[in-house]
């Protein structure tokens, strides 16, 4: 009996039900998408903080009362430890290994600063440089360099050009593949592969520093730095306080102002549900009416509509989950670019959310135990 | 007649219609706030990636390549061009002025700190902590590396600025009281410098007294050398009036096409109005037209991470809030929707009275647009005090108040309300009288 009065009650109130759905279901839709994109702000956030380029710094340490070494170099097998982590428990982790070296120009009228690197990381290791030729693809390669827009003007030479520099009796014969534009001090530097600038230097397999961008959250950085400092002997690990700390100050607003935000679109959307389906009760006073003169229980009846009410916070709880991860991948992608990455928890969340949001809203139907049926038969026509 | 079945539908069953108008005020609510935060955000957030420091670098034009290394410009001091600080004052005269959050000169020189047995080669830095600038048009301007360096931390204190006299710079002289100056970090550990203690400085063969007055930790080259007072870097130099680089931190708008384009190509109103938005590009323009003989250098590092930052949040912001909207709408549509359904058979009854489908339609409205005028206001004064408690948490700085989302606001709430018991009105009206008063 109970079971079939159900039946007939979702068959026959098809058109209001319906109604009700659409407001549970877009609901849930908005609070999935919202929450999905919530729990996956912080990764994506630090991703794009990220193109703020290196955050850490490997040179090698200064023993306590000597003097700081400008022209201090150390070996790059010393990297050994940061490389196998790249490739291993800190996937992402980007790795520039520098050899400074300030070399005469051709005519041998100017200084100028040539660092010798892996050319091949830059594109990933410093995003905002914009090249006017083409970037170096191999590290390997000894016979090209990248000039800085500054350093080009004042070399006068053009993707192309050859290059000649000098470092005591030593020269070093580059073919220019491109003039970097990057504004900051590589603006004024001839940038070269690792081992040409060694050779000029006639310093094989050392470097001066490692620009390290190390990935993740604020916390997982320092842990990821923490864990590396003791692998690496005689150096030290260094935060860049200036892109460490800022980055980890903008991550925080950023995570704050989507937490209220969403937080307060939440609730807000969840007492609007409310409402409707409140609405849904009020107008369902005939009904327990006509029910209650037939003869039925008071506590049969809620059960009745406790019953209709959660059915209905369940298929609109799913129904709106399953959109709201759609769209919040949609989101993701409009953004980002990139897929929004998808929490489980969110579904149970949202369908306990909307079970609860509809079996609230039908709870004052409780209050009419005491009506008596007539009256409420007759209110209504 | 008509006003008077108005007025009874609202006193008779006050309960549906204001449950819709409470689903109205909350909808409306979350519109305003959402769309308060995603309009104020651009601004709120351009001041805190100034936690980045300077976004823009002044150095002379004809000027030799610097050596620059790790933060350190290895070039001898009598090498290349300087620029003047007694100009730095127009820049509180440019367009953007109010966008300066800070500038700092810099000059520094190599030198040796002499520590008991040991000698330390290190580096002299001069720049501004809270210095005083006179400005053109007569007011002061104080400013510093705290603006535009604010990640330096600095234990202890920083030396003490001196201030103007009747306008102009105080002359600085080399001899006693020694001038305090602060240390970096990794040489006071090395050297063993503690707060209050007294160094002895050998820079361009003169030997110098200074007292310690803090400790700084920067992260970068500056945690190797001392920094001082500007004007004392200047006389120890030589360089009497003389600064190398310029560091400035000034709050911009994210870059869009237009704002890429070369100024010189622009018609009248394009330069107009590229030159009156905040872009990196116009501010450094404006900085180079008021300082003589200098080259603005955009730090494209943080300017780009910031245009995209910016962007993605704020639209991230925009479909945030138009996904709340959308959801709203639907759900405040099926409310309006439930409560004319539900009153199939007053208008059953009206019909049998004899009313015209126009009158029945034109009281629903008329309801609907009282409860749309009374949601949506109640809601946009609400969402506006969100949208304050929102700003004032996440940026302590209150969200601004906006009315022009007001006529917005309503707009929308009138719209969604209609659209939603519009459908459901027309097939009631559309019906019959006598099967509607059955039941069937």
């Amino acid at each position: 009996m109970f079971w079939r009065v159900l039946k007939q009650m979702i068959l026959r109130g098809r058109g209001r039900l319906a109604v009700a759905l659409v407001a549970l279901a877009s609901g849930a839709t908005a609070s999935a998408a919202l929450l999905n994109l919530e729990f996956d702000a912080e990764r994506k956030f630090s991703r794009e903080l990220r193109t703020l380029g290196p955050n850490y710094l490997v040179r090698s340490a200064v023993p306590p009362g000597s003097s700081d070494e400008p022209g201090a170099v150390f070996s790059e097998e010393a990297l050994e430890p940061l490389v196998r982590a790249a490739h291993g428990d800190a996937p992402g982790m980007e790795l520039a290994p520098i050899l400074y070296v300030i070399v005469r120009s051709p005519g041998g009228e100017t200084n100028l600063v040539l660092a010798g690197t892996w050319l091949d990381e830059y594109p990933r290791i410093a995003p905002w440089w914009s090249v006017n030729g083409v970037w170096v693809k191999d590290r390997a390669d000894t016979s090209v360099c990248l000039v800085g827009q500054q350093a080009a003007a004042r070399l006068r030479v053009r993707p192309g050009s050859p290059l000649e520099l000098r470092y005591a009796e030593r020269t070093a014969k580059l073919r220019v593949a491109g003039v970097v534009s990057t504004g900051g001090a590589e603006d004024d530097q001839v940038l070269a592969n690792l081992a040409p600038a060694q050779q000029l230097a006639g310093l094989p397999g050392k470097i001066s520093v490692a620009k390290v961008s190390v990935p993740g959250s604020p916390r997982e950085v320092g842990e990821r730095a923490a864990k590396l400092a003791p692998q690496l002997q005689g150096l030290e690990i260094r935060p860049l306080r200036q892109i460490a700390e800022a980055e980890g100050q903008l991550l925080a607003r950023v995570q704050d102002l989507l937490f209220w935000s969403v937080g307060l679109i939440l609730m807000l959307t969840s007492l609007c549900v409310l409402s409707t389906t409140l609405a849904l009760a009020v107008e369902r006073r005939a009904d327990v009416g006509l029910m209650k003169a037939l003869g039925g229980e008071m506590t049969r009846i809620v059960r009745l509509f406790l019953m209709e009410a959660g059915l209905l916070g369940a298929v609109g709880g799913i129904a709106g989950a399953v959109m709201g991860t759609l769209l919040s991948v949609w989101i993701g992608r409009q953004v980002f670019g990139t897929a929004t990455s998808l929490r489980v928890e969110v579904i149970p969340l949202i369908l306990a959310v909307m079970v609860a949001v509809a079996l609230l809203g039908a709870l004052p139907l409780r209050l009419l135990s005491h009506v008596r049926p007539g009256t409420v038969l007759r209110e209504s026509e | 007649m008509f006003f008077r079945i108005l007025g009874e539908s609202f006193l008779r069953n006050p309960a549906r219609q204001w449950l819709e108008a409470a689903a109205l005020a909350l909808g409306m609510a979350i519109t305003t706030a959402a769309l308060v935060t995603a309009l104020d955000v651009g601004d709120r957030m351009a001041r805190e990636f100034r936690r980045l420091g300077a976004n823009l670098v002044v150095t002379p034009k004809t000027d030799t390549l610097p050596l620059e290394i790790g933060g350190t410009d290895y070039r001898p001091v009598e090498e290349g061009t300087y620029l003047h600080d007694e100009d730095l004052g127009k820049l509180r005269t440019i367009f953007w002025r109010l966008n300066l959050v800070g500038f700092s000169p810099f000059l520094e020189a190599p030198a040796e700190l002499e520590r008991g047995q040991n000698r330390f080669a290190t580096r002299l830095i001069g720049t501004w902590v809270a210095h005083e600038v006179a400005v053109p048009d007569g007011t002061m301007y104080t400013t510093g590396v705290p603006e535009t360096h604010p990640w330096w931390k600095v234990e202890g204190e920083w030396f003490p600025e001196r201030p103007l006299m009747n306008g102009k710079e105080q002359e600085v002289t080399v001899k006693a009281p020694p001038e305090a100056v602060v240390v970096g970090a990794s040489l006071a550990s090395r050297a063993g410098i503690r707060v209050g203690d007294t160094l002895k400085i050998r820079i361009g063969g003169r030997e110098i007294e200074a007292t310690v007055s803090g400790i700084l930790t920067s992260g970068g080259a500056e945690d190797q050398a001392i920094v001082a007072p500007l004007a004392y870097v200047q006389e120890l130099t030589g360089h009497r009036g003389e600064y190398r680089r310029l560091a400035v931190s000034a709050l911009t708008v994210p870059e869009d096409e237009f704002a890429k384009r070369d100024p010189d190509t622009m018609t009248r109103t394009d330069y107009d109005r590229w030159f009156c938005t905040p872009y990196i590009s116009s501010i450094a323009f404006q900085i180079k037209q008021s300082l003589p003989g200098a080259e603005v250098r955009v730090v494209r590092q943080v300017a780009e991470t910031e245009g995209r930052v910016l962007g993605r949040l704020s639209a991230l912001l925009w479909l945030v809030s138009v996904t709340a909207l959308v959801s709203v709408a639907l759900v405040i549509g099926s409310t309006a929707a439930t409560t004319v359904l539900e009153r199939r058979k007053e208008i059953g009854l009206m019909k049998a009275l004899g009313a015209g489908r126009g009158r029945i339609v034109g009281l629903f409205v008329a309801e609907q647009v009282f409860v749309a005028v009374c949601g949506g206001s109640a809601g946009y004064l609400a969402g506006e005090g969100l949208g304050y408690v929102v700003g004032k948490v996440v940026f302590g700085v209150p969200a601004t108040g906006r009315l022009v989302l007001l006529p917005v606001v309503m707009a929308l709430a009138l719209v969604v309300t209609l659209a939603g018991s519009l459908w459901p009105l027309g097939r009631v009206a559309r019906l019959e009288a006598a099967p509607v008063l059955r039941g069937e």
